[in-house]
């Protein structure tokens, strides 16, 4: 894998493209334990059923099984630039269950290795056009009134391995730069009260306090709606990778504007164009402009069960079965989702299971019968605005391949017959390069 | 096959406004809300109903009578200059300061060419920052087979601001010791970077000998200036709002196609990713593996190796990696006098210590031990 690293970006690189042949994929899924005539386990008393367990004071604070050791995050030298603090470790997606993920395995994104911060130490400083620039510890924070709210956090690069073709074959390097909490916190419109904003302020900046400084641009009127800073996630306080003690929560939006260890708010009149707004973070079309800001996830979703890591290999004809996964939107709640078998020719509605909130991830089910016939399975989600998740051919024909961010279409399966499940895309090269052709100069001219 | 039937015709009715019948697919077109009922992002903008936000949530409604809180203390005028470190692209927040081009290419060589290489020709997997050609920026390398060739990003025919170089430089390198360069050494490093991109000030080239200055740095306009929509500098956050409603800018549908939709060919993973994912992708539930205990990694030259010395030796494109006998055997062999004083005077790439000047030569010789224990 040498030669990846002397490239620059993650999809600017030809070298991205590995180039081996299709035959040397690994085999990454373990068919699950069927059970056969022979199971003996409910015939002997198992070992575990004669002696004590660990003491209630073994572990004070409690840990996975050690046969769950697999689930882990994970971490690739593409992903990164050059090392693992500016880099990437991804989330099992393909392992969760619900819309919660478990704090040791949320997605860390970061740009200059995981902070290690002293609360007593860190301030939060609020300054420029305000009325009473504001110094507050993380004990004043908590006097104001909390919030708890689920919401996803999700990378725009999620899946940005994939715009010129498929190329992993694992749900987590698909997807795995998201992940869902309840956060607790404080809405910033309660803090800023304090500070008293000047009229004619429209955008704030927020700056972490570790080694990479980030800083973010974001418009007043969201810091106002529903942002807030938060110091806990399900329940306990942030974990470092999330930027203990304070992040931004900017609900819905790019996981990089929920600035981590959070330092430092400005109110400003004019946006700041940050390197994360400039140089990185910002949309390249096939018309040679970019898009500089690109706030909302847009509508998404992806099918978990079953996925190259968790196959149907065990299913037998006749067996029925769930096919479930998971869908988000930063522009509001999931309205619905819809199944194709066929590759995206005819579709049918799944059904929404479990809570259903504003920018959360939101599960969906359909009861299948399996009889061995080869799929191709993908979904489709739309949320409450309307927006539907694009084709492959739909998004690329629009955005081109080289803007890195905010890929969003749809993912499809191919379920084999013996219940294998691979990675594939549904796309028409020569209709995207037709589409893309077309010169889009008079539709920048209008934002211009 | 399936167990449930196809088609629903009552819960479609509810969801849909239209049904337009294209080329023989059946498509739903979904209902829209105006921009009115949406946020700056185009979002649906949630409201406090009877107590319930966003129809889910309860939320205690005493907080809105509550005018201030009070809370936290005044921030000082010395507390905000310190901690002021931003240079907005209108330049508010830049500091005096001067640098030669000739100073900067010295800095440079100290301080960034392990990552960025030579003249910022990139190659070791950190950013590339020079080179190139803004007409590049159309290209668009879609099937991987093709043979075209990808865009170019780099401060020259990419970045529309040079006030986001100087802030760069200031807070975010050299990257494992940002705020280490004084103002005269950032606006040097700049200079330097500007030259590399052959960016001209008042139609001049900067040669080796050229002094930037604030005033000179605030005349740049970047090649790709205008490169970059919506104009957020001139209509504000509003306009977003705007873009970012229209799912057409980007791509993302309005129109659900339930049958005989367009499709495309089936393509597969031909050069797959897969193999360096670290560890590898395995679901089995089993006992781990025993793992020998990593001797000493709690020592204070472990500690002071993964502070300041890791960035660089963990990525063999950069340095010899921590742990690679094959790498390290030949520069062992050379003996411990010479590794010390390679570490500390610095070497080829490699700046004294690391360029961690803080470090005493005691330290640099002890993480020198460390790494030889640990790569032989």
């Amino acid at each position: 894998m040498k030669e990846h690293n002397k490239k620059v970006s993650v999809s600017s690189r030809r070298g991205f493209f590995k180039k081996i042949a299709a035959s040397a994929v690994a085999a990454t899924a373990v068919a699950p334990v069927a059970l056969s005539a022979k199971d003996d386990a409910l015939l002997k008393e198992p070992e575990w059923g004669k002696k004590l367990g660990d003491p209630v004071n073994k572990h004070l604070y409690g840990m996975p099984s050690p046969y769950e050791h697999n689930v882990i995050r994970r971490t690739h030298e593409l992903l990164s630039s050059g090392d693992f603090y500016a880099s990437v470790a991804m989330c099992p997606v393909h392992e969760l269950e619900g819309i919660i993920t478990p704090n040791g395995l949320f997605f860390n994104r970061c740009h200059g290795g995981v902070a290690q911060i002293d609360p007593n130490e860190h301030r939060l400083l609020i300054h420029g056009m305000v009325e009473k620039p504001l110094v507050l510890t993380l004990e004043d924070i908590k006097k104001y009134p909390k919030e708890s709210r689920i919401h996803f956090i999700e990378c725009p690069a999620n899946g940005s391995t994939e715009w010129r073709a498929p190329q992993f074959n694992t749900l987590q390097f698909l997807k795995g730069m998201m992940s869902c909490a309840e956060w607790t916190g404080v809405r910033l419109s309660h803090i800023l009260k304090d500070a008293g904003i000047k009229p004619g302020a429209k955008w704030v900046l927020a700056e972490g306090a570790d080694d990479s400084h980030m800083g973010r641009t974001i418009p007043l009127e969201k810091i106002l709606d529903d942002a807030m800073v938060v110091f806990a996630q399900n329940g306990e306080a942030l974990r470092p990778e999330q930027g203990y003690p304070l992040r931004l929560l900017v609900p819905g939006w790019e996981g990089n504007l929920n600035v981590k260890w959070l330092k430092r708010l400005e109110i400003g009149d004019k946006p700041w164009h940050a390197k994360e707004e400039t140089s990185k973070y910002t949309m390249l079309m096939p018309n040679g402009k970019a898009v500089q800001y690109f706030w909302p996830m847009e509508v998404n979703s992806v099918i978990t069960r079953p996925c190259p890591d968790y196959p149907w290999t065990h299913l037998k004809k006749g067996d029925i079965v769930e096919i479930e996964g998971l869908a988000w939107s930063g522009h509001g709640k999931i309205k619905g989702v819809d199944i194709t078998f066929d590759g995206g020719k005819n579709w049918v509605e799944a059904e929404l299971k479990g809570l259903v909130l504003p920018k959360a991830w939101t599960r969906f089910s359909y009861i299948f019968k399996w009889e061995g016939k080869p799929l191709l399975l993908a979904s489709r989600a739309y949320d409450e605005v309307g927006n539907v998740q694009p084709t492959i051919d739909q998004e690329v024909g629009k955005m081109g391949v080289e803007n890195i961010y905010h890929r969003n279409a749809i993912v499809t399966w191919e379920v084999k017959a013996n219940g294998e499940v691979n990675n594939v895309q549904i796309r028409d090269y020569k209709k995207e390069r037709e589409m893309i052709k077309k010169d889009a100069k008079e539709e920048v001219k209008k934002w211009m | 096959m399936d167990v449930r039937k196809i088609s629903k015709i009552a819960s479609l009715a509810l969801l849909c406004v239209g049904f337009a019948y294209a080329s023989g697919a059946k498509e739903i077109k979904l209902k829209t809300p105006s921009l009115k009922e949406r946020s700056v992002d185009g979002a649906m903008h949630y409201k406090v109903k009877n107590g319930v936000y966003a129809g889910v949530y309860r939320v205690n409604t005493q907080v809105d009578k509550i005018k201030k809180f009070n809370h936290g203390r005044q921030a000082t005028k010395e507390e905000i200059k310190f901690n002021d470190i931003d240079v907005r692209y209108d330049w508010q927040g830049l500091p005096d300061g001067k640098g030669s081009v000739a100073q900067g290419e010295e800095l440079y060589n100290k301080n960034c060419v392990m990552c960025h290489g030579d003249f910022g020709a990139g190659g070791k997997g950190y950013p590339t920052l020079a080179g190139g050609e803004k007409s590049s920026l159309k290209n668009q390398l879609l099937d991987p087979d093709s043979g075209d060739e990808p865009p170019v990003k780099t401060i020259g025919t990419y970045w529309p601001y040079a006030s986001t170089l100087w802030w760069y430089v200031k807070t975010g390198m050299p990257f494992p010791h940002p705020m280490s360069l004084s103002n005269d050494e950032v606006y040097a490093i700049v200079a330097y970077l500007l030259s590399l991109n052959e960016i001209q000030i008042d139609g001049e080239d900067l040669d080796d000998d050229y002094v930037l200055t604030k005033e000179k740095l605030m005349k740049v306009h970047m090649p790709n200036e205008d490169g970059f929509y919506p104009n957020v500098n001139k209509y504000g956050p509003e306009i977003m709002k705007k873009f970012l409603s229209d799912p057409s800018n980007y791509g993302t549908q309005t129109v659900r196609c339930m049958k005989n939709c367009p499709t495309g060919k089936v393509v597969h993973i031909k050069h797959t990713l897969d193999e360096a994912i670290n560890p590898p992708v395995t679901t089995k539930r089993d006992l781990p593996k025993e793992t020998k205990k990593e001797g000493g990694a709690n020592s204070k030259y472990a500690k002071l190796f993964e502070a300041k010395c890791s960035a660089c030796h963990t990525n063999k494109a950069i340095a010899p990696v921590i742990g690679d006998k094959e790498a390290w055997a030949p520069r062992i062999k050379q003996g411990k006098k010479t590794l010390y004083t390679h570490a500390i005077k610095g070497f080829q790439g490699m700046p004294p210590k690391g360029g961690n000047a803080d470090l005493s030569d005691a330290d640099v010789k002890g993480i020198v031990d460390y790494i030889v224990s640990k790569s032989k």
